[in-house]
C-alpha cells in the first residue's frame, strides 16, 4: 500500500519571539516493511542551521535555529511511503516467557524492549491502573490475547471526547476520569503493560484520512494519531495495538516514530526568547496512492 | 584573629592516686557496650594515643568541662555560615558538627586508598564502555536492564564522546567500617560529590576551635586535593589558561551553600544556567566585559536539566545546545550520563566487572548485594529475605516498597511480604537485596560525655593533571542517631564530624603551596557575570535603602519628640511621613494612623515592601546569591537580624533606628573593607550611590515641596547630617537656597547629591568598556550629563521642577546601567514546549 502524507503546522507569535532554536519530529524514521519514496521538510521562514538526528529513542530528529527573530513559521512535512502487508501475529508466548525472555535480551538498541521496559517520564507507574489492568494480564496468558483483551478493555471502559483532557494532562488522571484522547488511551496501555513487565512503546503516526467506500473514517485521522507497540517476545517482536480503535495496527496505520512515551518523541519543542505561541494550527491530509 | 578559647589549665597529672582524672582524660570513662566492635578500643599504639592526646587536649583547653567545646564549636559554624536544607526547607539549619572526629591510622587508610582508586579506574571503565561499545551488555557481562532501568543513563549520550577525555573527574563514596574492622563500599557516588565542601569546612571550624591540636596529633592537611582538582580540570582544556565555571541550579537547592564554598575555594566562578549561552558550538558567560569563553563546566545540575534542547525540553535552570559545545571541546564534568552506574543494583555486578575489565578482584568490597532481575539471585532472596535489606533498585517507588526506601527484610508484615513478592514477580528487575551492613562504632562527644555511636564516612577522589586519582586526606564523617544507614548526607538527629587521618611518625609537614609551572603573577580581576554584577547593584540598593529609610525614621521620631504625637499640625513631621510613604516604606497618613504608626510601619511592617524589615529581608536573600563573593565577616553581617522594637514605643523605635544605622556602617565598613577594588566593588557601590542620590532627591521634594518652615529644613539637615556644619557657616535659621546648595550641589558633603554623582562618574570610568574606539559608553555619558547639568546649578534656581528633572536623570542612568551590564529578560532563553498537534 502507497500514502502520500502531507502535514502542515502553522505557528504564530503576538509579538517576535528571538533565538528560537527548535526540535522537529515529523520525518519518519523507518521500521520493516516501510519505504520511503520521497521526503521533504520545508520550513518558512528558512532556518539559520539545520541538523538531523537519529535516536535516542526510535525517531529522526531535526535540530533548527534561527537567527533572526520569528513572527510566524509554517511547517510542512511530505512524504510518500510504501507499506509491506503485515502478516496477522500468530501466537507468542506467556507472559511469564515473555518476562524472562526480556531481562535475557543483551541489547540496547533504539529497537531492542529493554529500553521501553520502565517508567518514563508521563508514563509513570500508577498503582491504581496497575491494578486495573491486572485481570487481564495474568502469568499464564499468551500475549497477543492479553494485550487484546487489555486494548479491548480500554476501548469499552472509555470515553473519547477531544478537548477534555491536553498534552500537559498526566495520563493517571485521564485514567481516573476515564475518558480522553489516543495520547491518553496510549499512555494508559503503555503504564498497565510495563507495570506487569511488559515492555510497551509510544508511537507516533498517521491515519488514512478519508476511508475507502463502505469504511467507517478511523478516530484521529484528521491529526497526528499515536498507539502503542508491545513487544510480543523474541520470536514476533514489536506489534502495534490501537487502543483508540480498537484494532491492531495494520496498513492503515503509518508509524513515524517511537519512543517511551511522548515526551520522547513530541512534534515540536524548543526554545525561546518570547512568549508562548498565540495561535498554533496543524492540518494532516494521508492520502492512498497507486 | 583565631579564638583559642580559655587559656590551658597548668598542667597537671593525668593519673593519681584513684586512676586517670575525668577532666584531664575523658576517654578514659569511655565504655562502650561493644568494645570488640569500637574503633577506638580496638586501637592501640600511636593512634591510641592520638585518641586519647586528642580527648586531653580537648580537656585542657575547656578546663575539664568539654560539653562548652559544643558551644565553641557551634560558634565557628555559624561563622563559617555553614548550613544546610533538608528536602522541602524554606530556610537553612544550622549545620550539626560534632568536635570529636574519627581517627584513622594513616596505614589503614592506606589500604583503604587503594582500593578506592581501583574503584574509581573500574567505574570510569564501566561507563566508558556503557557510551560507546556496550560490550559489556552484548557480551552478557551486565544485563541491560541493569542499565537502562536507571533514570541517569542518557541514552542521548552513547557514541557522543570523541575526545578520549576521562568521563570523570570527581568521585565521591560512602563506605562502612564493620565490627572487625574491615572496611566496605555502601554507595557510590559520580554525579556530585555532595559533601565535599562541607568535609573542608568542618576542618577549618574544628581547626579554628581547638588551636593547634589536630596537628600536633599528627593530622594530615586537606592541601592539595584542590589544587589537584582544579589542575586535573583544566588539564583537560583546550586552552592553556583556562576558564572554569560551576554550574549551579541556584539558591534553593540542597547543596548550593557548599557550592558556593567550592566556587569560593577553587576560585571558579559561580554560573546559573541564564549566565551561560552557546554562540557557534562554543560556550560562553555574560559577563559586564561581554560574553567571555568557559573552557570547563562542572556541573552540579543533573542530567535531564542539563540542556532543554537534548534532554528534557521543560528544564530551565539548563543551556539550551550545551551538548553542541560539549562535542567541541568544552570540558563538562563529570560527563552527562555517568550516574548510570549509582544505581543499588550495579555493586551487585562490580566483583564480576572488576575481573572483566581490570583482570584483579575488587580490593575493596562493597556490601554483598543481589540485583533480583536474575533468577538464582531472586530465588536466594526470597528464601533469606529476614537477613537481607530490600531495596527498589533505580529508587523509584515499586509494589512493597511504595516510597521507593530501602527497608529490612525481616520488617514486612505477612501481608507486605505477599505484595513484595506480587511485585518481584512482576518486574523482579526492580528490586535489589543487601546484607545488612555492622559499624564499627566510633566515640562522639555529646552533651559532655562520650558515647559509642555507628559511624560511615565519605570520602573523596579527583584526578591530578596527569590522570591518576588523589584521594582527599580526610572525608565526611556521619556519627548515626540511630543504627539505619539512610542515603541523604544527612539525616535529623545525625551529626557530622570530621575525618582526621593520622599520620603519628611523620607529623604534618608544613603546608607547602604546590606553584603552578609558570610563577606568573596576576592583577586582573575574575569573571564578574552580568546576573552578579545585577546582585551587587541591588545588594548596594537595598543596604542602603534599609539604612536611608531608618535615618528618616530617626528624624521622624525626634520631631514627635519635639511636637508630640498628637501634634497633626507638625508640618515636617507630615513631609516626613509622605516621604515614607513615597518609599513603599508606611502607609499613608490619614485619621486613623499617627506618626508613630508611620515610624513602626516603616520599620517592621510584614506588608509594606519598603519597610525596612522587608528591605533586609531582600537584601539577605541577594547575599545568598552572592555568596561565593562575600568574605565571611560581611556574610556574618549581612545575616544579622532585623533588631527588635516595640510598636507604640517610641524609645524603642529610637533605639532600633541607632542599631540600624550601626549594622549598616559595620556592613559597608566589612564590604569596603574586604573587596578587592575590581568591578565587584564598582557595582556594589554604583548601587549605594544612585540609591543615596535617589533618596536625597525624593527627601528634597518631599520636605520642601515649594515653600518650608524652619523646621522642614532642619530636618533635611538632619537627614544629610550636616545641621553642626550649616550652624557653624551661617549662625542663622535654614533658608532654602542654602540648604538646596548643601543637600544637591555642595562636592564636599558625603550625604549630598553632588559627591555621589561625582562617585558614580568615576565609577562607570573604572568598569572594563566593550568599546574599542575609546569613546564612553552609554552609562558613563548619562552620569556624566547629570554630573554636568548639577555643576551647572545655581542654588537660588533650583525649585520641584529642577528637581524632578534630576530625578529623571538619575533614573535614565539606572536604566543604562542595567541596560548596558545585566541580564534582559530577552537575554534569557526561556524554554516554552508546546503540544501542537
Amino acid at each position: 500500500m502507497r500514502y502520500a502524507v502531507r502535514h502542515v503546522s502553522e505557528l504564530a507569535y503576538a509579538s517576535p519571539v528571538s533565538r528560537a532554536r527548535f526540535n522537529l519530529r515529523l520525518s519518519p524514521r523507518l521500521r520493516r516493511g516501510q519505504t520511503l519514496e520521497s521526503e521533504s521538510l520545508r520550513l518558512t521562514p528558512a532556518p539559520a542551521t539545520r541538523e538531523i538526528q537519529r535516536g535516542p529513542y526510535w525517531v529522526t530528529t531535526t535540530q533548527v535555529r534561527f537567527e533572526a527573530p520569528l513572527k510566524t513559521l509554517e511547517v510542512t512535512s511530505e512524504f510518500t511511503i510504501e507499506l509491506a502487508p503485515s502478516p496477522l501475529p500468530q501466537s507468542g508466548s506467556s507472559l511469564a516467557q515473555l518476562r524472562a525472555q526480556v531481562l535475557a535480551a543483551a541489547d540496547l538498541s533504539d529497537l531492542a524492549p529493554v529500553p521501553y521496559l520502565f517508567a518514563s517520564r508521563i508514563a509513570t507507574m500508577d498503582p491504581a491502573i496497575t491494578a486495573w489492568a491486572a485481570p487481564y494480564l495474568a502469568c499464564e496468558t499468551e500475549i497477543i490475547a492479553a494485550a487484546t483483551s487489555l486494548m479491548n478493555a480500554l476501548y469499552t471502559e472509555f470515553t473519547y471526547s477531544p478537548g477534555k483532557t491536553s498534552s500537559s494532562t498526566p495520563p493517571e488522571l485521564a485514567f481516573k476520569a476515564r475518558h480522553g484522547v489516543c495520547q491518553d488511551f496510549t499512555h494508559v496501555m503503555i503504564m498497565a503493560l510495563r507495570a506487569h513487565g511488559v515492555p510497551a512503546a509510544y508511537v507516533s503516526g498517521y491515519l488514512l484520512t478519508r476511508p475507502p467506500p463502505g469504511k467507517a473514517k478511523l478516530v484521529g485521522a484528521d491529526a497526528m494519531h499515536a498507539w502503542v507497540d508491545v513487544w510480543c517476545g523474541r520470536d514476533l517482536g514489536w506489534v502495534g495495538f490501537d487502543p483508540t480503535n480498537n484494532r491492531l495496527v495494520g496498513e492503515d496505520h503509518i508509524a513515524i516514530a517511537m519512543g517511551r512515551d511522548y515526551a520522547d518523541i513530541s512534534p515540536i519543542d524548543g526554545t525561546f526568547i518570547g512568549g508562548a505561541p498565540q495561535t498554533m494550527k496543524s492540518a494532516v491530509d494521508v492520502e492512498r496512492i497507486a | 584573629m583565631i579564638d583559642q578559647g580559655p587559656s590551658p589549665l597548668p598542667s597537671s597529672t593525668d593519673t593519681d592516686l584513684f586512676g586517670p582524672d575525668p577532666e584531664t582524660d575523658p576517654l578514659a570513662y569511655y565504655r562502650p557496650q561493644a568494645p570488640t566492635a569500637d574503633f577506638y578500643s580496638q586501637s592501640a599504639g600511636d593512634i591510641r594515643k592520638a585518641w586519647h592526646d586528642l580527648a586531653r587536649g580537648f580537656a585542657r583547653q575547656c578546663n575539664g568541662q568539654i560539653d562548652v567545646l559544643q558551644d565553641y564549636l557551634d560558634r565557628h559554624v555559624e561563622d563559617l555560615g555553614l548550613a544546610f536544607r533538608i528536602r522541602g526547607d524554606e530556610h537553612e539549619r544550622p549545620w550539626p558538627l560534632g568536635p570529636m572526629p574519627i581517627l584513622i591510622a594513616a596505614d589503614e587508610w592506606e589500604t583503604v586508598t587503594t582500593g578506592l582508586i581501583q574503584r574509581a579506574d573500574l567505574l570510569e571503565k564501566v561507563i566508558a564502555d556503557l557510551y560507546t561499545q556496550q560490550s559489556l551488555i552484548n557480551d552478557g557481562h551486565l544485563p541491560a536492564a541493569v542499565v537502562s532501568g536507571s533514570a541517569d543513563f542518557a541514552r542521548r549520550m552513547v557514541g557522543a564522546r570523541g575526545d578520549g577525555g576521562p568521563f570523570l573527574h570527581t568521585y565521591a563514596v560512602d563506605l562502612a567500617r564493620g565490627p572487625s574492622g574491615e572496611w566496605r563500599v555502601l554507595a557510590d557516588r559520580v554525579r556530585f560529590p555532595i559533601g565535599i565542601g562541607y568535609a573542608i569546612q568542618n576542618r577549618q571550624a574544628l581547626a579554628r576551635a581547638t588551636g593547634g591540636l589536630l596537628a600536633s596529633i599528627g593530622t594530615r592537611s586537606h592541601s592539595g586535593f584542590f589544587d589537584a582538582l582544579r589542575r586535573g580540570i583544566g588539564a583537560s582544556c583546550q586552552r592553556d589558561d583556562p576558564r572554569v565555571a560551576l554550574l549551579t541550579p541556584g539558591r534553593f537547592n540542597q547543596s548550593y551553600p557548599e557550592q558556593a564554598i567550592l566556587a569560593r575555594q577553587l576560585g571558579f566562578s559561580l554560573v546559573e544556567g541564564r549566565d551561560l549561552t552557546v554562540r557557534e558550538g562554543r560556550l560562553f558567560a555574560r559577563t559586564i566585559a561581554g560574553l567571555k569563553r568557559i573552557d570547563a563546566l562542572w556541573r552540579w545540575i543533573t542530567t535531564r536539566d542539563l540542556d532543554p534542547m537534548n534532554f528534557d525540553a521543560r528544564s530551565q535552570i539548563g543551556v539550551p545546545n550545551l551538548l553542541a559545545a560539549a562535542r567541541n571541546g568544552l570540558v563538562l564534568t563529570n560527563w552527562p550520563g555517568v550516574g548510570v552506574v549509582e544505581s543499588r543494583a550495579m555493586p551487585a555486578f562490580l566483583p564480576k566487572l572488576s575481573r572483566v575489565l581490570m583482570d584483579e578482584p575488587l580490593a575493596l568490597p562493597n556490601a554483598a548485594t543481589w540485583w533480583c532481575g536474575g533468577e538464582t539471585e531472586r530465588a536466594f532472596v526470597l528464601a533469606n529475605l529476614n537477613d537481607l535489606v530490600i531495596s527498589s533498585a533505580f529508587r523509584r517507588g515499586v509494589v512493597g516498597l511504595e516510597d521507593g526506601h530501602t527497608r529490612p527484610g525481616a520488617s514486612f508484615s505477612p501481608e507486605e511480604r505477599d505484595a513484595l513478592e506480587r511485585g518481584l514477580t512482576l518486574r523482579p528487575m526492580d528490586y535489589t537485596a543487601q546484607e545488612v551492613v555492622e559499624l564499627s562504632t566510633t566515640p562522639a562527644l555529646t552533651g559532655g560525655h562520650f558515647e559509642a555511636r555507628g559511624f560511615t564516612l565519605r570520602a573523596y577522589l579527583t584526578r591530578e593533571e596527569d590522570g591518576k586519582w588523589v584521594v582527599l586526606q580526610g572525608g565526611f564523617g556521619r556519627v548515626l542517631e540511630r543504627g539505619d544507614l539512610r542515603t541523604s548526607l544527612m539525616g535529623l538527629g545525625d551529626i557530622s564530624t570530621d575525618v582526621c587521618i593520622i599520620d603519628a611518625k611523620r607529623p604534618a609537614p608544613p603546608e607547602t603551596v604546590l606553584t603552578p609551572r609558570k610563577h606568573e603573577i596576576r592583577r586582573e580581576q575574575g569573571l564578574l557575570p552580568s546576573q552578579a554584577a545585577d546582585n551587587l547593584f541591588w545588594l548596594g540598593r537595598y543596604g542602603e535603602r534599609a539604612h536611608q529609610t531608618a535615618r528618616i525614621v530617626r528624624v521622624l521620631v525626634d520631631q514627635i519628640a519635639l511636637s508630640g504625637d498628637a501634634g497633626v499640625e507638625s508640618t515636617t513631621a507630615t513631609r516626613l511621613s509622605k516621604l515614607l510613604a513615597n518609599l513603599g516604606a508606611s502607609r499613608a497618613l490619614d485619621g486613623k494612623i499617627s506618626f508613630i504608626d508611620v515610624c513602626a510601619d516603616a520599620l517592621g511592617s510584614a506588608r509594606l515592601t519598603g519597610s525596612v524589615l522587608k528591605l533586609i529581608e531582600r537584601e539577605q536573600r541577594i547575599a545568598q546569591i552572592l555568596r561565593d563573593r562575600l568574605s565571611r565577616d560581611s556574610w556574618r553581617a549581612v545575616q544579622r537580624a532585623m533588631p527588635d522594637f516595640v510598636a507604640g514605643d517610641i524609645e524603642s523605635i529610637a533605639l532600633a533606628c541607632d542599631r540600624l544605622v550601626e549594622r549598616h556602617a559595620t556592613l559597608s565598613w566589612l564590604l569596603s573593607d574586604g573587596m578587592s577594588r575590581g568591578p565587584e566593588w564598582q557595582f556594589l557601590n554604583l548601587g549605594m550611590s544612585i540609591e543615596r542620590a535617589s533618596i536625597i532627591l525624593q527627601a528634597a521634594q518631599a520636605v520642601i515641596p515649594g515653600s518650608a518652615s524652619a523646621d522642614d529644613l532642619s530636618a533635611l539637615l538632619d537627614l544629610i547630617d550636616c545641621q553642626s556644619l550649616y550652624r557653624s557657616r551661617y549662625l542663622s535659621m535654614p533658608y532654602i537656597a542654602r540648604v538646596y546648595d548643601m543637600a544637591l550641589l555642595e562636592p564636599a558633603q558625603p550625604r549630598g547629591l553632588a559627591f555621589q554623582a561625582a562617585k558614580i562618574e568615576r565609577r562607570l570610568a573604572a568598569i572594563p568598556t566593550l568599546r574599542t574606539d575609546g569613546m564612553p559608553e552609554r552609562p558613563l555619558r548619562a552620569a556624566r550629563q547629570m554630573r554636568a547639568r548639577i555643576d551647572g546649578l545655581e542654588a537660588a534656581e533650583i525649585g520641584p521642577m529642577t528637581i524632578q528633572g534630576l530625578r529623571e536623570d538619575l533614573a535614565n542612568l539606572s536604566e543604562a546601567i542595567s541596560e548596558r551590564y545585566f541580564l534582559q529578560a530577552d537575554d534569557t532563553d526561556q524554554t516554552r514546549t508546546r503540544r501542537l498537534f
